[in-house]
């Protein structure tokens, strides 16, 4: 668990972050969100101490930050950044296995650890191991900057933007995997960006940033139906609010029992998103949608009336 | 794999070929050297100006021909230059370095009398400008085929070793030759004293340049002091310097017995020690200092980020990514200290000088030759060994 209490930091006159207070649940995906100079990244690098922070008291598991070695803190931080800063003079398997190495494993120990991590995120042994980061492309260079992270097993991961120069296929694609890896892994996660869709995609605790002070913090799904202020709204994407809302929720929890009437010709499974039922009614041009289960049973139906009720309900 | 990497890479076969006009004209200029100055004169002792021969005179027609034949080829080569055609010059400059040395093995049984031994075969200035112009084709061929150095340096040396074999076994009558037969024994001590003052002055300079280097990072005042007195101390002529040494050293050697003891005097190796090192300073402390500024930024924050203790991010992350630019500098130091260090001749230090201004003094330009020639063949060597070496320690063996 991280916690941060008043937290300040100043660079001579001017002030990066100011006084902020956040707690991140052990196993939870935290997602710092606002503009460029907002204090994010400052924030992040509070954490792992390489900033210091100026006021306030940082907590890792009820222990002041000040009271580790800095040193072995980072050793138990994972930390992947945008320009991925893999070392280029080393092979892609002596980049991943720097941690465990550091921490003294045998080296039995490393080279299965990374092989193990390599496999995870999809970079074949025998195809990677012996490249360079100067043959890798973007995306296997930050696939390469995430298993280093996670070399040493780390409770917990700093991420500073890591897919934020990868072009979009390949940053979507990273993502998802992200999110598969964490529900497997349940790191605490703090992810800094700017891509609000990023943010709320990954994040179980969204907090937006501005002028070095947090505007609001919350799930993705609060932050959504009650923004604290229009600077909140315009970065969830304005009009396209309702939308992204409707991208967050599952079609299960909103489907009602099958009636008596003829079920609908178009059918949508239980656990996909209110926001392609709504893309497959405009495409069908149907109000009516039969939900099925992973076996194409069917198992409830969902209309567009009831969907705009209940959106209402909520915002209500 | 990102867009821009999807995107197909211009191929180079689809373009229409351009004539290659390096090649082209250093070829022509070849052409004409050989066939307007003398590649050969005959003297019948050491001092006297000899007669001068041209190219058909020195080895006939057929050789003559033959010469002509090899250069006209490359030029038609490079009119277009394939890879293919690219190697075949590679080949026909080589062929032509190769044959050098029978050509003056035919020159000198064609023009020499046997019956005077005392007479010796000089190399004229359209031998000397053809050797020249063929090394400098093949930087061009090295540059378009990406060969890299070490194969270059290979191939060099190849020649340069069929080269020796002729010197030694066929040319008693060459001029240079009979200089170093007349003293070989002092020639190979001065190669050595050549070469154990260059190391001296650039091993300390390194060691020292690293630690200067290093104080620089750390105290940013000290950086502009010392970059303006080395900057200085560079523009001083050698000779001053020199000269400048001589009076404090001798009077440290007269009055502080120690040091006298230790070997220091006004001439000799001290001063030129000194002297050398000063000069190796300023290339070695720039290239070293800006060789660790160099380091990525984010590449070294990444490894703090990491967990390494702060000299295992120099040692392991800073140290090895500077070491190219690192070497570089040591690279164009030792070739500068291998040609300083024949100026250090004139004041009794010794080493390859010491041919050149006995030679230049008795007015025999062979003798000059003999202490020029290995100068120049040395710093070929360190130039292009340290520059292989360079080459190699780049990251990821990335040319």
């Amino acid at each position: 668990m991280i916690e941060l209490s008043h937290v300040s930091k100043h660079f001579g006159e001017e002030t990066a972050v100011d006084d902020i207070t956040l707690r991140i649940a052990k196993g939870k995906f935290c997602a710092l969100v606002g503009t460029s100079g907002c204090g994010k990244s400052t924030t992040l690098r509070m954490i792992n101490r390489l900033i210091e922070h100026s006021a306030g008291e940082i907590t890792l598991d009820g222990q002041l930050i000040e009271n580790y070695d800095p040193v072995k803190l980072r050793r138990r931080i994972g930390y992947v950044i945008q320009s991925t800063g893999l070392f280029p003079h080393w092979t892609v398997a002596r980049n991943i296995g720097l941690v465990p190495r550091l921490l003294k494993w045998s080296g039995e120990d490393v080279t299965s650890r990374v092989s193990e991590l390599m496999n995870l995120l999809g970079l074949p042994v025998a195809e990677f191991a012996h490249k360079y980061p100067h043959q890798l492309s973007g995306g296997q260079a930050q696939r390469v900057g995430v298993a280093r992270a996670l070399a040493a097993d780390p409770d917990i991961l700093l991420m500073d933007e890591p897919f934020g120069a990868l072009d979009p296929i390949t940053r979507e694609k990273l993502q998802d995997e992200l999110a598969k890896l964490q529900a497997r892994m349940h790191k605490t996660v703090v992810f800094v960006t700017h891509d609000m869709d990023e943010a709320l995609k990954l994040a179980d605790h969204l907090v937006v940033m501005r002028d070095g002070g947090i505007v609001q913090q919350g799930t993705p799904l609060a932050l959504l139906q009650h923004p604290a202020d229009p600077f909140v709204e315009s970065l969830l994407g304005g009009l396209e609010r309702g939308l992204k809302q409707a991208a967050l929720t599952r079609i299960k929890d909103h489907m009602s029992s099958l009636g008596p009437t003829l079920p609908a010709q178009s059918r949508i499974p239980g656990d996909f998103s209110l926001r392609q039922a709504l893309s497959m009614m405009l495409r069908d041009h149907s109000d009516r949608l039969t939900v099925v289960d992973q076996q194409d049973v069917p198992i409830g139906e969902l209309s567009l009336r009831k969907i705009v009720k209940e959106a209402q309900l909520d915002k209500g | 794999m990102s867009l821009i990497d999807a995107l197909p890479t211009p191929k180079l076969s689809r373009q229409a070929w351009q004539p290659n006009v390096v090649v082209l004209s250093l070829g022509v200029v070849m052409l004409g050297i050989v066939w307007l100055f003398s590649t050969v004169h005959v003297a019948p002792n050491r001092i006297v100006p000899g007669t001068s021969y041209s190219l058909w005179q020195a080895i006939g027609w057929p050789g003559a021909l033959l010469v002509t034949l090899l250069i006209s080829a490359m030029c038609f080569l490079a009119l277009v230059p394939t890879r293919t055609n690219y190697r075949a010059i590679l080949v026909l400059v080589l062929v032509v370095l190769l044959l050098m040395p029978f050509g003056l093995m035919v020159a000198g049984h064609w023009l020499m009398d046997p019956d005077h031994p005392q007479a010796r075969l000089g190399i004229g200035p359209a031998y000397w400008a053809l050797l020249f112009i063929l090394l400098l084709c093949l930087v061009e061929l090295r540059l378009k085929l990406g060969v890299n150095r070490l194969t270059t340096t290979l191939l060099l040396s190849a020649v340069g070793i069929v080269w020796w074999l002729c010197a030694t076994w066929w040319l008693e009558n060459l001029a240079l030759i009979q200089e170093f037969r007349a003293r070989d024994q002092q020639f190979w001590r001065a190669v050595w004293q050549h070469i154990r003052l260059v190391s001296i002055a650039v091993g300390v300079s390194i060691v020292l340049g690293l630690i200067l280097a290093m104080l620089m990072r750390r105290y940013a005042k000290l950086q502009k002091a010392a970059f303006a007195t080395l900057n200085f101390l560079q523009t001083i002529p050698s000779l001053a310097l020199f000269g400048l040494l001589l009076a404090p050293l001798a009077w440290l050697a007269a009055n502080v017995p120690f040091l006298a003891q230790a070997g220091v005097s006004g001439i000799g190796t001290t001063p030129a020690l000194i002297a050398l090192i000063g000069y190796s300073l300023l290339p070695i402390v720039r290239n070293t200092y800006i060789a660790l500024d160099e380091v990525s930024i984010e590449t070294l924050d990444a490894a703090k980020a990491m967990g390494m203790r702060s000299y295992q991010r120099f040692w392991q992350v800073r140290f090895p990514l500077a070491l190219p630019v690192l070497l570089e500098g040591v690279r164009i130091t030792a070739v500068q200290a291998i040609g300083l260090t024949a100026v250090a001749a004139l004041i009794g230090a010794g080493g390859l000088g010491t041919f050149i201004f006995q030679g230049l003094g008795q007015a025999a330009m062979d003798m000059v030759l003999l202490g020029a020639l290995p100068i120049l063949l040395l710093a070929l060597l360190v130039d292009s060994g340290l520059g292989a070496l360079a080459e190699a320690l780049r990251p990821g063996g990335r040319s």
